[in-house]
Parts: structure tokens; C-alpha cells; sequence
């Protein structure tokens, strides 16, 4: 296994930059997940590690070797395919063969890794058969399995549980982070889901428009986004936003709506707001920081709810505050209908606040 | 229910005279095409006096088959003749068969997963050939063939039929690679193969029937071509069956059982081709067309 690092890497088609000037480390051994929406491009990020594409500029480095010119197979890298790109016409043995008769291995050991393999994944029975007769989990398992057959010094996975029913990819979800801790493998994995790259990676590196946006664990991420994008992408539901004006009144600051509310912010926050030249602050709040009550309440803000979704373990509240939509999470025996007025306290301590022009998050040196 | 009920026997009736009328329309079709060929082997196995008689034999008094005998004897001037025109026909047919695979194949492929500069205008000016009645090519051919010294030999018509197979034969094929996943091949390059051993070890394998299919129609075109041979060929002895046949034909004008024999001697190739690799032939045409 080794440390992957790409350093200020470009790839351009014609005029359109896919991957602009991105830069991160992978430590050895670690779990990052690219994400990030379609056409950000973390699959071609993806890619020109792998070395499937040329890159266009800047330096990618697997363990101590540079590798910008060099071929996929000198690499030195494994790779799970999104719809897991098995060999239609060699049977399962054959499949998990391939790699290791590519570097002309002895027979003999061939097929002790390759059974080893097998055994780990628990696909000895399917070694005969040909992919077409498998179900998409096995299929999953023996493209797994062909990555792991030999000691790669990272692995490349694009959305490789995307085509798994729901079931079945919270399961491999639990298999592959478990085979990620046992090996302490190097994997750098791409996906779209968030809650796939919060759940399994040690870091996550969020994408958007071929730009890195933030590059972190994904509790500091989901704690600390940079931005809006970031704060809008990870978190399920989303992070509500609600773009207020900035007020001066007689030296205490506060958000002001077009609705006619304002929120004095707290000490904190103020020192925050006082580092932006822009009147436009944007307010971020996540659904569980968020305290709803059903009377007026000394500070709190006053709203309808507009939609109310249970889910069974949590019900998830949308109030209308005036033109901006604020989710709120709820305790299902709460008792609440749509278009009941409700009054919403947000957690000083707990809330976001980023520049409405430039949309970063306001931070307070 | 009462509105609909009545209704259904008259829909079952109406789906039954389409079938029938469908089955009767085929049988037609059956009977046009595989006639001919009936009365070719009928009266092939027939003296020549039967064959002449008036009104017709149908089924012939005596059947003979000294016809054949006669062909496929290499002793008498009239089976040496056929087995070598024959012999000269399966060189050509081969010849522009295995070179059109090594010419399309790479073709279809580089039209299949590259992006170049004049790529689709490329791949549409290959149809160009097909867009005129082969005639037209005839001359100016022939004229390339003498500058080229090439009129009378085989060669003349092997490059030929190379340009009248290879259009299909790249349109085809590259239908068949567009079908098959790029990430095969990737997964392969990370696998440790080259790009050409991926396109050798993966992607050629899953494109056999595709080749197959277009060796066929290459094989069939060159095999039956009959005036470009009869324009390049000046020598007797390097005639090829369509022409030599010809030659036959007017030189025994009356030899028709004769004739009957040696054009079906001609398509039993064909036959044997079409029959042994069937299998791969409907696969082609029913897999490579249709994206998945």
C-alpha cells in the first residue's frame, strides 16, 4: 500500500476545465471518498489517477513514484467499476485469474490467490460460473474480488454499490469498510452519495464544477463546510439556508429579514459578521439544531409550516419563514400539522453564517 | 362487459387471417426462391436427353451422377478446368475475406473509441463507394489496375473486392465495439494488459461473431463477383468459377445438366459456410444492431 498525492492537477477538454487545479494527499492506508454531484468531476479525477486519461497538467505521485506518463498497468493500482466491467466470457476463475496472468504468474499460485480470494468473499461456489449468471451482489463481489487478488498499492472504486438495491448496498456498505480496516488498504472511492463518503471514508473530498471545495474528515466537513455548495451537499436533509441583510443597530448586530424579523446574533457570531464588507449574510441551519414551538416564545421566530414527513424515527418539519424554507427534525409523537403557525429558536452556538456574495463561511479571526 | 364481449371472437378471427395470410404469403416466398434451386439439383442428376425432353421430365427416369464424376475428375479436360476455376475462386474469396477482417477490424475499432480530427466526416466518406453502381468503378479501375500492372492476376481482384466488402464490413464492426463496454477494456489496462493486448484478449473475443458475420458477406461478395473478373482476367487459366461457368456455358450450350452440376458444385461453399457458423450469424445480426 502507499500515499497517493495529486498536486495542482488540470485536466482540460478543448476549453471546458473538468478538473481544475485540484491538490490532496491520500495517506497511506486511508479511506477517501470523492463526491461531489454528476459532472463535477470526481470520476475524471478518478480516471487520470488510474492513468485511463492524460492528464493535462500539474503531478500525481503513487507512493514515491511520479506517474503522470505512465500506463494503467504500470501503475501498479486496482480498480472497481461502477457497472463492475467483468470479463462476459471467462468464468468467475478466470476473471480473478486475469490480473495475475498479466503479470505472469505461476500457475500454481494463481490459483491459491485466487481461491484465498474466493474464500474471503465467500464466492468459492460461483468460480465456475460466467458473470451473466450471477446476481448483482455476487457480480459486486467477484469485481472485489478481482481488485483484491493482488497486493495493488491503492484501489480505485467508481460508485461500485450505485447498481446494489438498497438493502444490499447498506450491506456491502458494512463489508467494504470492515475490508478497508482489516487490510488497511489505500482506497480512494468516488461517489454521489454523501452519506456513503460520511459513513465509510476517513476524509472526504468534496467536488463541484472540476474545483476541490473542501478536503477533511467528515465530521469537520459536516461541522465546519467552507461554503454554501458544501453546506447545501453534505447532510441529508440538506442544511437550510436563508439569505438575511446584515443590521447595525446602535452597535448590536443582527439578521434582518425581507419578512420583517430579525435575529440579534450572539458575541460569537458577531465577531464573524464583522469580518465581511457584504451586507448579505447567509443564515445555515441544520434540521436538528433548529428548537420548534407550538406558542410565541421571547426571541423566537415566527413561521407556518408548510409540509410534514414522517419517516417513522423522526418526523422532518418544512416552515415557511418568510419566503426561506427551514427544515426542522421532530420527535414523531409531536403532534403537527401543515399550515400551523409555529415559532423556530435557532442555536447560536450551532449555526452557520456565510458571505452572501462570495458564499464562504464567515469564520471569526 | 356486454359492450366488450362480443367483440372479442371477431379480434381472435381477424389475428387468425393475418397469421394465415402471413403463413401463405411465406410459403410463396419459399416456393420462388428454393424452386429454382430444386430444378438446378433435378436436373443435374439428369441424362441429357432427359433434360431436353418436351413436355418436361420432373423427376428424372434415370438419375446420374456421372455429371459430377465429370467435374470432380481432374483426368478429363472438363474437371480439370472446374476444379481449377474453383480452386482460383476459393484463393480470392480467402484472400479478400482474411484481408478485409485485418483492414476493418482496426478501422471499425479506431472509428469505435477515438476521437480524431475528421473523424465523422471519415467514417461517412467509407459509404461513398456504395453510393454508385459498381460499373461505374469499372474503368477507372481497370485503368489503376494497368498502371499498377496488376490486370490478370488474382491480386486485381482480391484489392477489388477488398473496397466493395470493407464499407459494411467497418459499419458493422464498429456497431458490434460500440456495444461493448469501454470499462472492459480499462479494467483490462489496469489488469496489467497493454491497450492492444485488452483489445486482443477482450474485446476480440466478444466481437467473434461480429467477424464472423462480416467475413461472410466479404466471402459471398468475392466468391459471386462476375464482371470485374471477366474485365481483369485475360488469362483461361486464372479464371474464376462465376466466368469460368460462363465459358463452360457457351462453349457446351447444350450441356445443361452439365451446367446444373457445376453451379451446384459453386454453392455448396456457401452453404457449408452459412450452415457451420449460423449460429454466430443471427447472433450478429440480432445482437449487434440493438444497444442494450
Amino acid at each position: 500500500m502507499a500515499r497517493v498525492v495529486l498536486e495542482n492537477v488540470v485536466k482540460t477538454y478543448g476549453s471546458v476545465r473538468a478538473v481544475n487545479d485540484v491538490s490532496f494527499t491520500v495517506e497511506d492506508g486511508e479511506f477517501v471518498a470523492l463526491v461531489g454531484p454528476s459532472g463535477c468531476g470526481k470520476t475524471t479525477t478518478l480516471n487520470l489517477i488510474a492513468g485511463l486519461i492524460p492528464i493535462s497538467g500539474g503531478d500525481i505521485h503513487i507512493g514515491d513514484r511520479l506517474v503522470n506518463d505512465l500506463d494503467p498497468k504500470d501503475r501498479d493500482i486496482a480498480m472497481v467499476f461502477q457497472n463492475y466491467a467483468l470479463y462476459p466470457n471467462k468464468t468467475v476463475f478466470k476473471n480473478l485469474a486475469f490480473p495475475l496472468q498479466m503479470r505472469k504468474m505461476p500457475k500454481a499460485e494463481i490459483a491459491a490467490k485466487v481461491n484465498e480470494a474466493a474464500r474471503v468473499l465467500d464466492i468459492e461456489r460461483l468460480l465456475q460460473r460466467k458473470p451473466r449468471e450471477l446476481s448483482g451482489g455476487q457480480q459486486q463481489r467477484v469485481a472485489l474480488g478481482r481488485a483484491l487478488v493482488r497486493d495493488p498499492r491503492a484501489f480505485l472504486m467508481d460508485e461500485p454499490l450505485s447498481n446494489l438495491d438498497a438493502k444490499l448496498r447498506v450491506q456491502m456498505r458494512t463489508e467494504l469498510k470492515r475490508f478497508h480496516q482489516e487490510l488497511g488498504a489505500t482506497v480512494i472511492y468516488v461517489t454521489h452519495d454523501q452519506l456513503e463518503a460520511v459513513t465509510m471514508a476517513d476524509k472526504m473530498a468534496v467536488m463541484s464544477g472540476g474545483n476541490l471545495q473542501q478536503y477533511d474528515s467528515p465530521k469537520r466537513v459536516f461541522d465546519h463546510p467552507v461554503n454554501m455548495f458544501v453546506a447545501g451537499f453534505v447532510g441529508s436533509p440538506a442544511m437550510s439556508l436563508i439569505p438575511l441583510q446584515l443590521d447595525n443597530v446602535a452597535g448590536t448586530l443582527s439578521l434582518k429579514s425581507e419578512a420583517g424579523w430579525s435575529l440579534p446574533l450572539s458575541e460569537a457570531n458577531a465577531a464573524k459578521a464583522r469580518n465581511t464588507s457584504s451586507r448579505n449574510v447567509v443564515l445555515g441551519a441544520r434540521h436538528s439544531t433548529v428548537r420548534l414551538h407550538t406558542q410565541a416564545q421571547a426571541g423566537a421566530i415566527p413561521g407556518v409550516t408548510y409540509t410534514v414527513e414522517p419517516t417513522g424515527d423522526v418526523t422532518f418539519v418544512q416552515i415557511d419563514l418568510g419566503g426561506a424554507i427551514v427544515i426542522v427534525s421532530l420527535d414523531p409523537n409531536i403532534e403537527i400539522r401543515a399550515d400551523q403557525p409555529v415559532w423556530l429558536e435557532f442555536d447560536q452556538e450551532r449555526i452557520h453564517l456565510f458571505d452572501g456574495e462570495t458564499e464562504r463561511a464567515l469564520r471569526a479571526s | 362487459m356486454s359492450a366488450t364481449a362480443p367483440s372479442r371472437p371477431r379480434s381472435r378471427k381477424a389475428t387468425d387471417w393475418w397469421r394465415w395470410s402471413g403463413r401463405i404469403y411465406l410459403v410463396l416466398l419459399l416456393l420462388f426462391t428454393a424452386l429454382p434451386m430444386f430444378w438446378m439439383v433435378l436436373t443435374s442428376i439428369k441424362t441429357q436427353f432427359a433434360a431436353m425432353q418436351y413436355p418436361p421430365q420432373w423427376w428424372p427416369a434415370e438419375p446420374t451422377l456421372e455429371n459430377y464424376t465429370k467435374l470432380l475428375d481432374p483426368r478429363n479436360s472438363v474437371g480439370h478446368e472446374f476444379l481449377l476455376y474453383f480452386w482460383n475462386s476459393l484463393k480470392v474469396s480467402v484472400l479478400t475475406t482474411i484481408l478485409g477482417v485485418f483492414v476493418a477490424v482496426p478501422a471499425a475499432y479506431a472509428f469505435s473509441r477515438f476521437r480524431f480530427p475528421g473523424r465523422t466526416f471519415l467514417f461517412f466518406s467509407v459509404l461513398l463507394r456504395n453510393m454508385f453502381p459498381a460499373v461505374v468503378f469499372l474503368m477507372p479501375l481497370f485503368i489503376l489496375m494497368r498502371w499498377l500492372g496488376l490486370v490478370g492476376s488474382h491480386g486485381s481482384l482480391v484489392l477489388t473486392y477488398l473496397t466493395f466488402g470493407l464499407p459494411l464490413s467497418i459499419w458493422l464492426l464498429k456497431g458490434f465495439f460500440d456495444n461493448i463496454p469501454i470499462q472492459l477494456e480499462q479494467a483490462a489496462r489496469i489488469d496489467g494488459a497493454t491497450r492492444f493486448q485488452a483489445f486482443l484478449l477482450i474485446v476480440m473475443p466478444l466481437s467473434t461473431p461480429g467477424i464472423i458475420a462480416t467475413s461472410i458477406f466479404s466471402f459471398i461478395g468475392a466468391w459471386n463477383e462476375y464482371v470485374y473478373a471477366l474485365t481483369f482476367l485475360n488469362n483461361k487459366d486464372r479464371l474464376t468459377l462465376p466466368v469460368g461457368i460462363q465459358r463452360y456455358f457457351t462453349e457446351f450450350a447444350t450441356d445443361w445438366p452439365g451446367l446444373m452440376a457445376a453451379t451446384f458444385l459453386m454453392s455448396v461453399p456457401v452453404v457449408v459456410l452459412f450452415l457451420v457458423l449460423q449460429k454466430y450469424f443471427v447472433k450478429a445480426l440480432t445482437e449487434g444492431a440493438v444497444k442494450h
